[in-house]
């Protein structure tokens, strides 16, 4: 594995718009001329499909479970999408049974073994669902898988809980495995002062906001196109701001080990921003 | 397929690393798990060994399960140093810490750092080794174990001490001395990966040591990186260690059995051409005597149909030392499923393979073919009849509890060529009588 390459891990809570924001920074990184390896660590396994232009891939367990962990080869479970970017899905069990957290790091453990990564990557990205809820959830951030790690949060308080609480999990590894916190990127969700608020909430955490993405129909449209809006015009105000949180990605230097606050705290900064009564 | 097991053939990862940690002078396994997945080895260990064996256990509850596993292996690894005073301890993982996902290596080194700040000195090496137990078998987690031991352990050198690693896989002490016999006549300086021939196998001493005197010492496994070659006697249970070793440092690698007259001819051709080193006339007058031991008993094994059950590189060597005797090989059948296992296996037999199979398969396909006779450990019995009016039965591998002192021969090499021949021919006198 190279050296230099920038190792990034998304988190936030579910619905935030990860996978839509992911999949927009990496398909903007692409127009860069990076190489980019993303990987989905999602049961939905859907964080890779506007990039693969709708179509669901294979995803590693999946293979797993058909084939056998000694007979799962990488051209399997990686295409190629948008920009020539490495997609990966790892993919899990159904809802209610088994265990989503071991799969993660099953996946995880597969990809490694097989040399999914190459040294012409630039970046890898691991697209993680939801809450740091158990300890397979927590996979990327440990032995150096992923460097940096990425918040993604709206002026909601459940958002912000969630980020608080991922920014609890980076610490716990933080010291030791030399992870750090990049910083917060907002996907609007068009509440009042919500950039005022979000960038509050970064500083409390001991970090700051990268980007601020403003809400925009344009999403949805070229979701329904099963494009990213990177791939369905470039040319709008929409894309132009992925493509600045790729360039804010790509320059920033601003990593630290968080420092979380107590739920108190977070009702506090909601209230004084009017989000909550 | 079938979705059930009858009988398993294969036994847990930890086992392995259980095996491969105790080999290593005053090493303490500290499983991280419930205590049944450290009570179950044990007895095993005992019952195969005749012999105790330390080891300690993370003990994880309905707690620990639920909020992780830190606390209780902190406090183990704390409690194992201050009690037992080990000069290492091979932290080994279970289903349940890797299932919960617990960050064993981060956990380790937060207490490492705990203890140096307060005692003010190094702590001894505390080497993580991942062995979740549905993944692969027993044979998995001892490759895993020496894995994990070179690569945490071995340190960059000067230059070459001409020194050979041998890494053994799960087999008994009596085989290790026999590898050693060998090695000391052809004159060749080792290194063993990891040695249980004396802390297996350990005499009774008065005061009675806290640790075995015997084992390779943590400081000759930090050496392993200047020695001119390894040899993994069993690939699958060591060839990632040989590979690291030799991807690492550029040493020379082969991975050879030594079970029959073949497979030693060439483990012997393999050390001489890496350390340079002659032939003795001695070790000719030990592959004479198990010719001799073989033609002796010729006319009782030939045409035997023998099914073989082992380990998958100890299953080939048995296989090939069979075929050596003139027995035919009908059924040739590995405890671990492995491709590399088929693929040798299919150029040694043309009976049935049965690739990480059950018991029962084995018993239905002993069945089937008819053998006359059977190679396997204590629970074959079990599942197949055997002894009088049955098929004849040659015990070997782990365990063997239903017989003393299988341990402490070896059937590796020429001299203990000699002694497995001796056995299949005791077996086939006792169920067929002189005339087979």
């Amino acid at each position: 594995m190279r050296e230099d390459m920038r190792r990034i891990a998304i988190y936030g809570k579910g619905g935030i718009g990860k996978s839509t924001t992911t999949q927009n920074l990496t398909a903007s990184l692409s127009t860069m001329d990076k190489h980019i390896l993303q990987i989905g660590c999602d049961p939905k396994a859907d964080s890779t499909r506007m990039l693969m232009g709708g179509k669901r891939q294979r995803t590693v367990l999946d293979t797993l479970r058909e084939v056998g962990a000694e007979n799962v080869k990488l051209e399997d479970v990686m295409q190629t999408g948008f920009g020539g970017i490495k997609c990966v899905e790892a993919g899990g069990p159904e809802p209610g049974v088994g265990c989503a957290g071991r799969g993660i790091i099953t996946a995880i453990n597969l990809l490694e073994e097989n040399g999914a990564y190459t040294d012409d990557l630039d970046f890898v990205f691991y697209d993680v669902l939801g809450d740091v809820v158990c300890g397979g959830f927590a996979m990327p951030m440990r032995q150096g898988k992923a460097k940096e790690i990425y918040l993604v949060a709206s002026g909601e308080l459940m958002a912000l809980y969630a980020a608080n609480n991922i920014a609890k999990a980076i610490t716990k590894f933080a010291e030791r495995g030399g992870i750090r916190l990049g910083g917060v990127i907002c996907n609007s969700r068009n509440v009042e002062k919500e950039q005022e608020l979000l960038e509050a909430f970064s500083n409390a955490i001991g970090t700051h906001l990268v980007h601020f993405i403003p809400r925009d129909q344009i999403v949805q449209r070229a979701e329904i196109n099963r494009k990213t809006v990177v791939e369905y015009d470039p040319e709008s105000n929409q894309a132009k701001e992925y493509f600045k949180l790729a360039k804010n990605i790509i320059e920033n230097d601003d990593f630290t080990i968080p420092t979380p606050i107590e739920y108190e705290e977070l009702e506090k900064l909601m209230i004084h921003y009017g989000v909550m009564e | 397929m079938r979705s059930v097991t009858i009988n398993p053939s294969k036994i847990c990862q930890p086992i392995g690393a259980m095996h491969a940690t105790l080999g290593i002078h005053a090493a303490v396994p500290l499983i991280h798990g419930s205590q049944g997945c450290a009570a179950y080895p044990m007895r095993m260990f005992n019952r195969h060994f005749r012999e105790p064996a330390q080891i300690a256990v993370t003990a994880l509850g309905e707690g620990a399960s639920v909020f992780g596993g830190r606390d209780n292996l902190i406090a183990s690894i704390k409690n194992v140093i201050s009690r037992r005073n080990p000069e290492l301890i091979g932290v080994i993982t279970t289903c349940l810490s890797e299932t919960i996902g617990d960050d064993v290596e981060g956990i380790v080194r937060e207490t490492i750092d705990e203890i140096e700040e307060v005692e003010e000195k190094d702590v001894i090496p505390i080497v993580t080794i991942h062995t979740p137990s549905y993944v692969g078998s027993h044979i998995t987690g001892y490759d895993n174990a020496l894995k994990a031991f070179v690569t945490h352990l071995s340190k960059e050198f000067d230059e070459s001490d001409e020194k050979l690693n041998i890494i053994p896989g799960m087999i008994n002490p009596g085989d290790i001395r026999e590898i050693k016999g060998m090695l000391d006549l052809l004159g060749v300086s080792y290194t063993i990966l990891s040695d249980i021939s004396d802390t297996f196998d350990a005499p009774i001493i008065l005061p009675k040591p806290s640790f075995p005197n015997g084992g390779t010492s943590v400081a000759e496994v930090e050496n392993c990186a200047g020695a001119c070659g390894v040899i993994s006697l069993c690939e699958h249970a060591g060839g990632s260690a040989a590979k690291f070793l030799k991807g690492k440092y550029g040493m020379r690698s082969d991975a050879i059995c030594p079970i029959g007259v073949s497979k030693t001819d060439r483990f012997i051709e393999a050390i001489s051409d890496i350390t340079e080193k002659e032939i003795p006339y001695e070790l000719e007058k030990e592959r004479g005597k198990l010719i001799d031991a073989m033609v002796d008993v010729h006319q009782l094994t030939y045409g035997k149909k023998a099914a073989i059950f082992a380990d998958p590189d100890i299953a080939l060597g048995i296989a090939e030392f069979a075929s050596e005797l003139g027995m035919e090989v009908v059924v040739l059948a590995s405890s671990t499923s492995s491709n590399a296992f088929m693929n040798a296996a299919k150029e040694i037999s043309d009976g049935e393979i049965l690739n990480g199979n059950d018991l029962y398969d084995l018993h239905r396909t002993v069945r089937e073919k008819d053998a006359d006779i059977l190679f396997g450990h204590t629970m074959c019995k079990r599942s197949i009849p055997t002894g009088e009016d049955n098929i004849a039965f040659v015990r070997c591998g782990f365990p063997v509890y239903d017989r003393i002192g299988y341990y402490r021969y070896g059937i590796m090499g020429y001299h203990g060529g000699v002694y497995l021949s001796d056995l299949i021919a005791n077996a086939i006198l006792d169920r067929y009588g002189q005339h087979g």
